[in-house]
Parts: C-alpha cells; structure tokens; sequence
C-alpha cells in the first residue's frame, strides 16, 4: 500500500507546483548562503591569528557576515513557509475532491460505510500529507542542490576533504534506502499493533460496564498489564535493530567531519595547507551532511504520509452512482408513478427487485409490506432516484425518470427514513433542510403537524436551539418528527416514508401515526411497512416478496383471504398479542 | 499535579535518569567534537608556522572518541528512552484502569460515545509523551546550559553573560513568545478540526437525507468554507512557528558574531590565544542545538497540563457505590424487594420515585415503560452500578449495601441491549462469564442460546475474533452470543434488559425462544417498552417517569 501511496502523493505535487518551483530555486541559494558565511569566518579568524589583524581591520568583513546571516534567516523561513504552503494547497485540492467523491459514491454506497472511519480519513488523513509536502519534499529539495553547492567550493579548497565527502555522501541516502526496505515493512506492522494496543483499551474501557456485570473487570488489569508489556518487548526488538542501522549512519557522518579535522589539522601542522582553506573546508563540512540527516529524518514523516495517501486513494479510486447533475431530460412530473418490469441488483446474480410491476396513483395511499429481504428498501432508493433500475423503467406521467432527471424529480417527493440523521445545526435549520427560503410561519405549521412544536418550544433556546452532534440531544421520537417537519416543510406532492416509527416509544408511535393519517388524501403517500398495525388505513397495500408484487389490495380484503399477506399478519400477531 | 505525575513515574525513575544522562552525553559530545576540531586545527596551524613541535595524539584522539561517543550515546539514548516511554505507557494505563474501574460504569456514563473516549485516549496519549517530549528535553537544556556557561566563564565572564542571554533568549523567551502568539490560534486550530470533522461525519451519515432535499450542494460550501478556514488557521500558527524556528538559527549566528567582536579584542591582551577564539566560535554555534527542541516542548506544557487535570478529575470521582466494611453474603436464593426506592442522578427530576416492589424467588415479572420512564435505572440498581438515594432494596430480606458489590454481582445475570462483546475472541467473550469452563461447557450454552450452527460454521470456530478489528456478527448472532455467556454464568437472578431491541420480527421470535433455557429456574425481571410473547409471567408492571403505575396479575 505504501509504494502505491508514494505514486499517488507524486502525482499530487502538480497541484502545488508553484510554492515548489519557487523551493527548487532558493536550495542552491541556501548553499550559496552557507558557503559565504563560512568563507568570510574563516577570513576574519585567519585575518585575526595569522595576519596580525584586529578588530579594526575586519569589522568590514565582520559587517558583511550581518547581512549573510540575515539573508539566511529569510531563507530559511521563506522554505518553510513555501513547503507548507504547498501543503495548504494539497490539502485544499484533495479534501475537496474527497468530499465532491462523497456525493457522487452516493447514499446508497455510503450507507453501508463506517462513517467515523471515512470522516477520520477526510479530516486527519488529509492533516497527513503533511509530512510529506511541508516536510519531506523540501528536505529533498534542500539535499538535491545544498549539498552539491558546498561540494563545489570545497573541491578547489581542499581537494582530500573533497574526496571524503564524495565518498561518503552516496552512503547515506544507501544506508537511508536499506533502512528503509526492510524497515518500512516492520515499521508498519509496528504501528498496526500501536493502534491495535490502543483500540483494545478503548475497547475496554468502552466495555467496563457488561466486563463489571460479569465480575470480569478487575481481572482485565492484569490483561492490560500483559498487554503493554508484550508490546513493549516486540517494538523494542524490532527498535534496537532500526536504531543500530541509523546509528551506522550518524558514525560515518561524525569519524568523517573528524577524519577531515584531523587530515586537515596534520597538513596544517606540516604546512602544506593554508590555514584559511582548512577552517573553510571545517566549517562546511558539517553543514555538507546536515541537509543528508534531515532528508533521513524526514524520510519517516514521508512513510507515515504514504501510508495515509494509500487510503485517501482508495476512496478516490472507488465506484460511483451515475450522476445527477444533467438537466437535459423532461422535468414535467403529472400524473402516476408507474414502475414497468423493474429489475436492480446490488451485485451481479443477486437481485433485490425481478420484474417489479407497479403503479401510484396521485392522491392515493399506498403501503408496501413484505418480509424482510423482499426489496422494500430497494423500492424507495429506486422512487427516490439514488439508484436507476438495471432493466425496464420508471414513469411519472409521460416522462421517464433516469439519473439526468433524478434531482429535478426529488423535488416532487418529500422522504421520511427509518432512522433521521440530525445536522449539527439549529433545530430551525434542520426543518428547513430542503427548503432554506421556508418562512417562519411555514415552518411552525410544518412543526405543529409533526407533533414537534411542544418539544421545541420546551428546549433551551427553541427553534434556535442547536441539535445533532455536539448539540443538544433529541429522543429518538423527537428526532422522527423533526424529520417530518423537514419533509413536511417542502411543500412536495409525493410523501416516501420509510416506517418512520419502527424504533420508537409507543407515545411517539401514535403522535406520528397521528399526523399521517392527517396527512392522508392531502398528498400522495406510499409508506413501507414493517410493521402491519400501521397499514389500516391505507387505500391499498402492496405485498412485495422476493422482488415482486405478489398481493395487492384493501387491508379488509387481504386478511380476510388466504395468502402472502394472512401468512405475515399471522406471523405478526405471535408477538404482539 | 506535578507531584502526582512524579509518583506515577518513580518506578521508573532509573530508566528515566540514565535516559537523560545519555540524551546530556551525545549533546556533549556533539558540541564537544566541533569545538575541539576548531582548536585542534587553528593549534597545528599556528604550531606548523611557528615551526614548533605539538602533541597532536591526546586532541586527535579525543576527536575521534568524541565521534564515537556521539553515535553510541545516540543509539543508547534513544533506546533506552524509548524503553522507559514503552514502560510508562504500560503504567500509565494500568494506573489509570485501576483509577476508573471501581468508578464504572456510573461515572464513565458520559464516556459513551466513541468521541468522548477518543479524547480520552488522546489525554492518556499527550502523559505518555510527557517524558520524551517535555521532561527529558528541557532536563537537558537546564543542565547543558549551565555546563557551557561555566565552560565560558572559565575564558572570560563577559562572554559567558552574553553567551547565556543569547541562549536563554533562543531556547526560552522566544518560545514564550511564540506561545503566547499561538495559543489563541492553536486553539482555534483544534476548534474547528473538531468542527470540519462533525461536517464529514453528518455529511456521510446524512447523504441521503442531503441528496433527497436537495442540499448536498450547500452542504459542500459549509464544509468548504470549514476547510478553508481551517487551512488559514494553520497558516497563521506555521507562519508564527516556522518564524520562530529560523529565529533561533538567526540568534546562533548573531551570538557567534558578538562573541568574536568582544573575543577578538582579547587576543591582544593574551586573555585569549587564536585557538581559544576559533574554538569558542565553533562552540557557540553548536551549544545553540540544545535549545532546539525547548520551542516544541514549552508548548506542549499548557495541553499536557490540562490532559492531566482532565484524567485526575475523572479518577477522584467518588465512586456511586460503597462497599460495606463488613460484608455478609448474599444467600443463594432469596425474595427480592424495593422498598420506597428512589434514585437520582442530579439531572434536575429523580430518575426513581417512590418504587415499592416485589419479585418473589422464581417468579416472572414484565416492567413496561418508555423510554426515559426509568427502566434502565432499575437494573442500574439491581447490578449495584448505583445505590438508592432513598429507600432500600433487600434480597432475603437483607439490604443489597450490605453484600460487596462483586459478590452481590455474582448472583445476577444480566442480558441487556447495551451488553456488547468485548473485543477478542468469541472464546474470550464467553469466558468473561466463567473463566475456567471447559470446551464442552462453552459448547452446551453455544447449543442453548441457538448459536452452535454458526460458531461450527465460522473458520476459526471458537477462535473467531470479534469486535471492530474482528469479523463482524448480525445484531441477532451477536445478541445470542451474549445469551449464551450468560447462560454460563450461574445465578438466581436474571434480569432481561430489551433482550430483542433493534431485532426484526423474526430473530426476535428465534431470540426469544433461545431464552426459555436461561430462564429455567431463576427469578426473571424482563424490561422492555413493549408486550414481548414470553410464557409463564406472574407479574406484569407499568413504569412512567419513575413511578409504578399498576400492579395485576396477569
């Protein structure tokens, strides 16, 4: 995964490509900086022990250092900021385009998603390519060129120095690459088992409460004890040896710097060398490896990165749902919802619907039962344009419902799921989810028949009162009739519910059956059922099963006649007496 | 809280020192090597023209041990401060479970959510990183600063003052500075992570309910413009750090610069000779890489702080239940009952009111009620998670606050919608009921709780791994995995919390059935917000906002 995260960031370097070309030129300066200001050191110390000098004759060079270490100083900062700033961009680029693949994998794909485990990807994931762009890329970018420059001036000072940073530089970005092999794979494994140790103490804590009802909780001390020990005792195994490698690295980056001190200082003694050039030569050596150890330090914060990359990539990578955005097609919606041999599968060879043949009438209540697995909730993802059908089609009238058209038909269609999501915003904000221009009157009618009003009014700041994550917490029941009011708010002539009280307290079940019922014969519902007490009233039910309508009629009808639909009361009534 | 930060770390304080020690070595030896060379050198030189004879062995050799030093003392710190990190996490956990395990779950009740305890890992994260991160680098700093000034003040006082200020300027007023610049930012910085995260979440749990109204669009401009101002957030901190960063750099040179104005003067009265000069030059530059780290480890002072008041505070929590000093045990069988019990938890109403109540040995009672009718607190109280604040509970007529609570514990069975499986294997799941029943035994409550035919059916049987790093079970498998655990830990008691909540119909009636095994023989509480078909039910109760309604027999 970590070769293909290092593919993916590569490519990721366009966006930033700006800030980069900009890094690319202040390296060699950098260089050029480092190779002044050693120069003109080792000048005034020269000047001041062997040309009998004193302060006098080189304060002008003394003056000229100030401006060298300043020029530095900018140097140095602008880097920094120019590797962040391609970072910036990065992030920007990426996590826009994260979120755009959100909306097109679609509801559907995303349902079934572990959303903590996506939402962390999108938001520290994305913090990641840190240390790859405002870290790592300006470390090479600094090594490609500093390097090289001080190289340069040394060789005509000193060409043994010359020769012993030569030879000795390719070790370390060898070195760096042997480490990197065998560690790389090791390091990976090291952090799965971090986070594992980590998440088995989450684990436990989040646990506390079934561990103590079983008198299992002091026992697990001696668990975490273990645990972290063990840990412990692997990492450092697999460390020692990291380690070791590295510390191979740094010895032959410090007995070089003090092989040229001492060659230089021999030289020196048998006067074969200036002593200018040697001081030189002293002074840039160790500024020649530093830029190679940061690479290498850096080359870490590029795994970490990679290892996030492959993940982001992934979710670029995914499938999507056919876009909805084409206004091409007809948007004139009158008349019934005519489904015709209506084939979907979510996976080739199982399908959720076969042939489903059924039509809505304006006006009309219409409830669809079926045991679970029938294709109910296959039925409402198809009316609500999430997914199209494989095979045969959907007409609202005379115009033939496709994914070009899907958005101009939701909005003929108010949706009430199962289970409503509340946005962390106010509660007024949440009803006029898809309706933002509603009125307050509007909405408070809209509040009112959902049977909302009476809790909103109670909450600490009313309609303004913030809700959802973070906010302030809802009921399960409370939430539904929130999720009725925003539907309820649009004004839509089709009305989707999704058996919007299955999970809820009795008292909450009646005021929503109530207001539905209020509802009816004002707009067009088609309500799924899982539960049959709830279809009395219906004009007519379907009865889906194994994708087809297999029964349809009144609910008197039905149950007073043998088949599918008597077959599921009965089962019904075994448990709720 | 220092204090107790200490003695969390004493045993350790060997490992912690030596690691000090070595991290102190290296940086010697580092700045060490660069100032010898310079003296080395320029000494040669000046020797060389002066055609003088100079003993090069001992400076040469010191050279090349210093070189040595450095790498072993490199390899050997981190090592061993690694080590030490490794030993204090292990600790600091153990610490912190033994802290909170007699709190829970009362006090852990707000850690529920996965959020809340990320930040609670996060806090225990930010103690573990106290030595490496903070304690050890500025232990160096203080130590190494105070050698080099004596170092100096040996040539000439004056130059160790400014060589101090220059120091102390770098590694401690800038940083202070800086932090002060930050904070309001780094803060704002956290906020609205936090903040872009919510988006992300509700974006991918709300998609559906976004694309069916129509507002997936404006969705995207809010979390772009949480994105934006995020990114803009982090410029204004880098800006602030990454200047400060290049300051240090800036105030090394400057250092070196004044040194040599003030020292060369020197050279002429002979307080100095060349050498010394090139020496002290070098030298300056390179004391300055002990200040480097003190930026980042000053700033992590005022977060570590708060992550430790935050994990203190939730281990001086008193704990909801007191264990008696005399504890008599629980008799084997025993007539449960409330009398005129109340319980609140300080959220304003009383969470129980007035409860009398009688659950003779044996018989089946159904509580019915809604949701926040009080439900959940009754078998808070039954498992001892609380205490009454009025009235009492007694099992064969004996006050449950007279029974240690584990042994109290030890005569109920609870199988509840919240009961989860523990992550680890299916074995270790059942085990948690009875630790040392054998492979048969856990095969028979497989059996009973209708479970068997999957567990044969899984790869690695019995071994299977469960929990978010495992594979995943339906919320029916998981339930009946759950009843089987149960099923082997032995008790008069049983109390059945929405046993087949969030179950469709049909595993609800297959999960019910699994049930009578368990049944057979205890005194059976069932609480649900709805009728459940269970046979055999001698008493069924209503509860409404913490009162009993009726009492029939049915």
């Amino acid at each position: 995964m970590s070769s293909n995260g290092d593919h993916w960031l590569k490519e990721q370097r366009t966006t930033a490509a700006k800030p980069l070309r900009e890094l690319r030129l202040l390296a060699p300066l950098t260089g050029i900086l480092v190779v002044a200001q050693a120069w003109l050191l080792a000048y005034v110390i020269d000047a001041v022990t062997f040309q009998d000098a004193g302060l006098d004759d080189v304060l002008p060079v003394m003056l000229a250092l100030l401006p060298v270490f300043l020029l530095r100083f900018g140097a140095n900062w602008r880097s920094a900021r120019l590797g962040f700033e391609a970072s910036l961009r990065v992030k920007q680029d990426v996590r826009s385009r994260l979120f755009a693949k959100l909306r097109r994998i679609g509801p559907v794909a995303l349902h079934n998603e572990r959303s903590g485990d996506l939402a962390t990807r999108l938001v520290d994931g994305v913090e990641a390519l840190d240390g790859y762009f405002a870290r790592y890329v300006p470390a090479m970018i600094l090594m490609s060129a500093a390097p090289l420059v001080i190289l340069l001036a040394v060789f005509p000072s000193d060409w043994i120095s010359g020769l012993v940073l030569i030879l000795t530089a390719p070790l370390v970005p060898l070195f760096m690459t042997l480490i990197g092999k065998g560690a790389e794979r090791r390091n990976q494994a090291q952090w799965e088992e971090l986070t594992r140790m980590g998440s088995h103490f989450l684990n436990v804590l989040q646990t506390l409460a079934t561990r103590k009802a079983f008198n299992a909780s002091r026992r697990e001390l001696h668990n975490i004890a273990r645990i972290s020990d063990a840990f412990r005792h692997s990492t450092m195994s697999v460390l020692r040896l990291a380690f070791l490698t590295s510390a191979v690295l740094e010895f032959f980056v410090a007995i070089s710097i003090a092989l040229i001190a001492v060659f230089i200082g021999f030289r020196l003694l048998d006067g074969e060398m200036a002593f200018f050039y040697g001081f030189f030569v002293l002074l840039l050596a160790p500024e020649f490896y530093l830029p190679l150890r940061n690479f290498g330090v850096q080359n870490h914060a590029r795994m970490e990165a990679a290892a996030a990359a492959g993940q982001l990539a992934s979710i670029l990578e995914r499938t999507e749902a056919p876009a909805s955005d084409g206004e091409g097609e007809s948007q004139e919606f009158h008349g019934a919802i005519v489904l015709r041999d209506v084939h979907f599968a979510y996976e080739a060879g199982r399908e959720a619907l076969s042939g489903l043949e059924l039509r809505f009438e304006p006006g009309e209540h219409v409830a669809i039962v079926g045991p679970s697995g029938a294709g109910k909730t296959t039925l409402a993802n198809l009316l609500l344009g999430f997914v199209q059908p494989d095979r045969g089609e959907i007409l609202v009238g005379n115009t033939k419902l496709g994914a070009a058209n899907s958005t101009a038909w939701r909005r003929q269609i108010g949706w009430i799921p199962q289970r409503a999501h509340l946005f962390h915003a106010s509660v007024i904000d949440n009803i006029r989810l898809g309706a933002p221009d509603a009125s307050l009157n509007l909405v408070l009618e809209a509040a009112e028949a959902a049977h909302a009003l009476g809790f909103i009014d109670a909450l600490p700041q009313g309609l303004d009162t913030l809700v959802g994550d973070g906010g302030h917490g809802l009921s399960g029941g409370q939430s539904q009739r929130i999720a009725i009011a925003r539907a309820l708010v649009r004004g839509t002539p089709w009305l989707l519910l999704d058996e919007p009280s299955a999970h809820l307290d009795s008292e909450s079940e009646r005021l929503i059956t109530d207001t539905l019922q209020r509802l009816s014969g004002k707009r067009s519902i088609i309500s799924i059922a899982h539960r049959l007490q709830t279809v009395r009233n219906a004009d007519r039910i379907v009865v889906l099963q194994a994708g087809k309508v297999v029964q349809e009629g009144r609910f008197a009808d039905l149950s007073e006649c043998a088949g599918p639909f008597r077959d599921l009361l009965q089962a019904g009534r075994e448990i709720t007496p | 809280m220092i204090r107790r930060l200490y003695r969390i770390y004493r045993p350790h304080l060997g490992w912690l020192l030596l690691g000090t020690l070595l991290a102190l070595i290296t940086l010697l030896a580092n700045v060490g090597l660069l100032a010898l060379s310079g003296w080395f050198i320029t000494s040669m030189a000046v020797a060389g023209v002066a055609g003088a004879s100079i003993n090069y062995f001992t400076p040469a050799a010191i050279i090349r041990g210093l070189a040595m030093a450095r790498t072993a003392g490199r390899y050997g710190e981190r090592v061993i401060t690694h080590e030490a990190t490794f030993r204090l996490i292990a600790d600091l956990r153990v610490w912190f479970y033994r802290g909170v395990e007699p709190l829970a779950p009362a006090a852990l009740s707000r850690y529920r959510s996965g959020e809340l305890l990320n930040h609670l890992q996060k806090d225990i994260d930010r103690l573990d990183a106290v030595y490496l991160r903070i304690a050890m680098p500025i232990l160096v700093a203080l130590i190494s600063i105070l050698l080099f000034t004596l170092f100096v003040a040996s040539y000439d006082p004056y130059l160790a003052m400014l060589h101090l200020g220059f120091l102390l300027t770098a590694g401690l007023f800038l940083p202070l500075w800086v932090d002060r610049l930050a904070r309001r930012s780094g803060r704002e910085q956290v906020r609205l992570t936090g903040e872009l995260r919510t988006r992300a979440v509700d974006t991918i749990q709300g998609m559906a309910e976004l694309v069916a109204c129509e507002a997936d669009q404006r969705q995207a401009s809010l979390f772009q413009r949480g994105n934006s101002d995020l990114l803009r957030q982090q410029d204004r901190v880098h800006s602030i750090q990454s200047l400060a960063e290049s300051a240090q750099g800036l105030l090394a040179h400057l250092a070196l610069w004044c040194i040599l104005l003030i020292g060369i003067p020197l050279l002429r009265g002979t307080l100095l000779s060349p050498p010394d000069l090139a020496m002290l030059a070098l030298f300056t530059l390179a004391s300055f890489e002990a200040v480097v780290p003190l930026p980042a480890a000053l700033g992590l002072l005022g977060e570590t702080g708060e992550a430790a008041r935050r994990l203190f505070r939730i281990v001086d929590t008193p704990p909801a239940v007191s264990e008696p000093a005399h504890p008599r045990l629980p008799p084997e069988q025993g007539d449960i009952r409330f009398q005129d019990v109340s319980l609140d938890y300080g959220e304003g109403r009383p969470a129980l009111n007035g409860i009398d109540l009688e659950l003779p040995a044996g018989s089946r009672t159904v509580l019915l009620g809604a949701s926040g009718s009080g439900k959940t607190s009754i078998v808070n109280l039954l498992m001892r998670f609380w205490d009454p604040v009025a009235g009492n509970i007694r099992f064969g007529g004996i006050d449950l606050r007279e029974f240690n609570s584990e042994h109290w514990r030890s005569r109920v069975t609870l199988v509840s919608q919240h009961t989860q499986l523990v992550s680890g294997t299916l074995r270790d799941n059942l085990r948690l009921a009875a630790p040392d029943a054998s492979e048969s035994e856990l095969l028979a409550a497989c059996r009973q709780a209708q479970i068997l035919e999957f567990v044969e059916s899984l790869p690695a049987g019995l071994d299977t791994w469960l929990g978010e790093t495992g594979s995943k079970v339906s919320g029916g498998q998981a339930r009946r995995i759950a009843i089987a655990r149960a099923l082997l830990k032995p008790g008069p008691l049983l109390l059945l919390d929405e046993p087949s909540e969030g179950l469709d119909r049909h595993t609800e009636q297959q999960l019910l059935s699994s049930l009578e095994p368990l049944m057979a023989g205890r005194t059976v509480l069932l609480i649900t917000h709805r009728p459940l078909p269970l046979s055999g039910i001698d008493q069924t109760l209503t509860l409404e906002q913490g009162r009993l309604l009726t009492a029939q027999a049915s």
